[in-house]
């Protein structure tokens, strides 16, 4: 037993885990951030101007069908090996849930507290910002985690393309067939994802117990 | 961003002619209504009659088809929406607090968008909470979710008034709540009205809701104002069958003319009673003291009239005696016939008239009362 952890350690240690790690959760950081400020904010505007809310999402959907491995390679010649491709393959990933979901949720938020809102005086502007975004929160927390689900996947495929991380490590036990590399760092990044996703599901439940009022539209 | 004050009070709400058509069916059809300043309106009806269309014309939540809604002379459609609500507050049924907001942050969210500073919203709110018999320390950090449906009720009110509007909506406020808190929430809401003495605007369903708190009552049927009066003009003059329905003349009031005067009379208070030889000054004092407004002149033993305070306020120049400026009022036997009293009470414009047995003091008839004792 203590055999066995000697030697996964001597293992994490050949690989660079620790460093794997944090370059792999630094990528994953910076690829869910960008995706949620640009998710939301496309949320929001499909929103405020419905009439482009169909076009943008079906254009969204289109993205969403490409296979991953297929637009990193089409990344590659506009943004070149390393971290670039595969941030951005993650954010075009990711736009897609946060968006819909946030203008979903803009859009259901019952409306007898809209009414409410307008009949004590508050504009347009205010109602959205202090009722509708506030509402959908737990709904735009649900699109984040799909997303966080998708960023994590697509940064360890990043080690293809030369971007770091986990995906690397995976990468070379693969090319030079180590079994036990492979199964190290497939497991990790498994525990990873898994970690990761039951703290978005927390986050996500408490903000439905603060906010949670959204109720699907009929 | 702060909004100006658009009225400091309100003389009147003018409805001309206002139509509302949803598709080929009028909501609203040709309605005239005058509102004065100060007076609480109850507007009733079937639903469907057009009351709550009404009232949300007034804060433009609709606009109407045609004609004009006049408030202190402005037409409200000339005025910006979010303006114009500001100056108003609002009250409906299901309350709609914000469930993402503390109690605190409901109450003073208008505040806030008005650019009130922290601690001005936050006296104002605790203050309001007061006022509606909610411990601020208590409630201020809770969320709606953890009050009761009269708390919640209590705090619709308190965030209607936090911008000390001078004009009060009210959809149904109490129309949810079961029936013994709503009348321990109507009588909290007679002393508030007394308070604020603002003009409010009340939609109910409950004719005796209407009576307890309606200063006037506005009776609509489908889409069309019917009849708008004091509760004894509806319950003794009703101009159809529908309005004779709804104030339910027929049951409570058919026995009135088997009823007289004895039956529905007030016993006469000791503190009414005024002695002719008292001079204006002082009868002002006394009656200062004893918290009321009209006083019953005694001479001798003999009724010589009532006095009210408010003729008796500019009592400096000659002083005179009570038995020499009091006014004489109505009087009437035991066995005379309440509805003959009462009309005859209407028709001259008193609200209090005096009993007499013979020649002691049966009691008084005070019209107001009457009508309560009838419900």
């Amino acid at each position: 037993m203590i055999e066995n952890f000697h030697e996964i350690m001597a293992l994490w240690d050949k690989h660079l885990l620790t460093m794997r790690t944090i370059e792999h959760l630094e990528m994953f950081s910076i690829a869910l951030t960008i995706s949620v400020i640009i998710g939301v904010s496309v949320g929001v505007i499909i929103y405020i101007r419905p009439g482009i809310a169909s076009p943008v999402l079906n254009f969204l959907n289109i993205l969403e069908t490409i296979p991953d491995l297929a637009l990193l390679v089409i990344l590659l010649p506009l943004l070149r090996l390393g971290t670039g491709p595969t941030i951005a393959a993650s954010v075009i990933y990711s736009i897609l849930p946060i968006a819909r979901n946030t203008y979903t949720g803009l859009k259901g938020v019952d409306s007898k507290y809209i009414y409410v809102a307008e009949a004590i005086g508050l504009s347009p502007r205010d109602i959205l910002l202090k009722v509708r975004i506030p509402m959908s929160l737990p709904l735009i927390a649900g699109g984040i985690r799909i997303a966080l689900v998708f960023t994590m996947g697509v940064v360890t495929l990043g080690g293809l393309v030369a971007a770091g991380g986990l995906g690397t490590v995976l990468q070379n036990g693969i090319q030079l067939y180590e079994k036990d590399a492979i199964l190290l760092a497939g497991l990790w990044t498994g525990i990873l994802a898994v970690i990761l996703d039951l703290g978005a599901g927390r986050i996500e439940k408490k903000l439905y117990k603060r906010y949670g009022t959204w109720q699907p539209q009929k | 961003m702060p909004t100006q004050r658009l009225f400091e009070r309100i003389d009147s709400i003018e409805l001309q002619q206002v139509s509302k058509k949803y598709g080929s069916r009028y909501a609203v059809e040709s309605l005239d209504l005058t509102i004065e300043g100060g007076e609480l309106l109850i507007l009733i009806g079937p639903s469907g009659s057009g009351k709550t269309t009404t009232l949300r014309m007034i804060n433009r939540m609709i606009g109407p088809d045609t004609g004009s809604i006049r408030i202190n002379g402005q037409d409200v459609m000339q005025l910006d929406p979010v303006r114009l609500r500001r100056n108003m507050g609002y009250v409906i049924q299901n309350i709609g607090l914000f469930p993402h907001m503390t109690i605190g942050e409901n109450v003073g969210l208008v505040p806030k968008l008005e650019g009130w500073d922290e601690k001005r919203t936050n006296a104002r709110v605790r203050h309001l909470l007061d006022f509606v018999s909610l411990p601020p320390e208590r409630f201020i950090k809770r969320y709606p979710r953890q009050l009761s449906g009269g708390q919640q009720q209590r705090v619709g009110l308190a965030r209607a008034l936090v911008m000390d509007p001078p004009l009060l909506l009210m959809d149904e406020p109490f129309g949810a709540l079961d029936p013994i808190l709503r009348t321990q929430l109507q009588e909290e809401f007679l002393e508030i009205k007394k308070e604020i003495g603002r003009t409010i605007v009340f939609i109910t369903h409950d004719i005796e809701e209407a009576f307890r708190l309606g200063d006037r009552i506005a009776i609509m049927d489908n889409a069309r104002l019917v009849q708008v009066g004091a509760p004894e003009d509806l319950i003794f003059d009703p101009v159809n069958e529908l309005v004779a329905d709804i104030v339910d003349t027929k049951r409570k009031f058919k026995h009135m003319d088997t009823l007289n005067v004895k039956d529905l009379m007030t016993p006469l208070d000791a503190k009414y009673i005024l002695n002719g030889g008292v001079d204006a000054c002082d009868a002002v004092e006394i009656m200062k003291d004893r918290e009321i407004e009209i006083g019953i002149v005694f001479e001798k033993g003999m009724l010589a009239g009532k006095v009210e305070m408010v003729n008796l306020l500019k009592c400096e120049d000659d002083r005179p005696f009570l038995r020499d400026i009091a006014k004489p009022m109505k009087v009437f036997a035991l066995r005379d016939s309440v509805a003959t009293a009462l009309s005859e009470m209407k028709r001259s414009g008193e609200y209090v008239a005096m009993v007499m047995d013979g020649d002691t003091v049966g009691g008084m008839l005070v019209s107001d009362e009457v009508l309560l004792k009838l419900i």
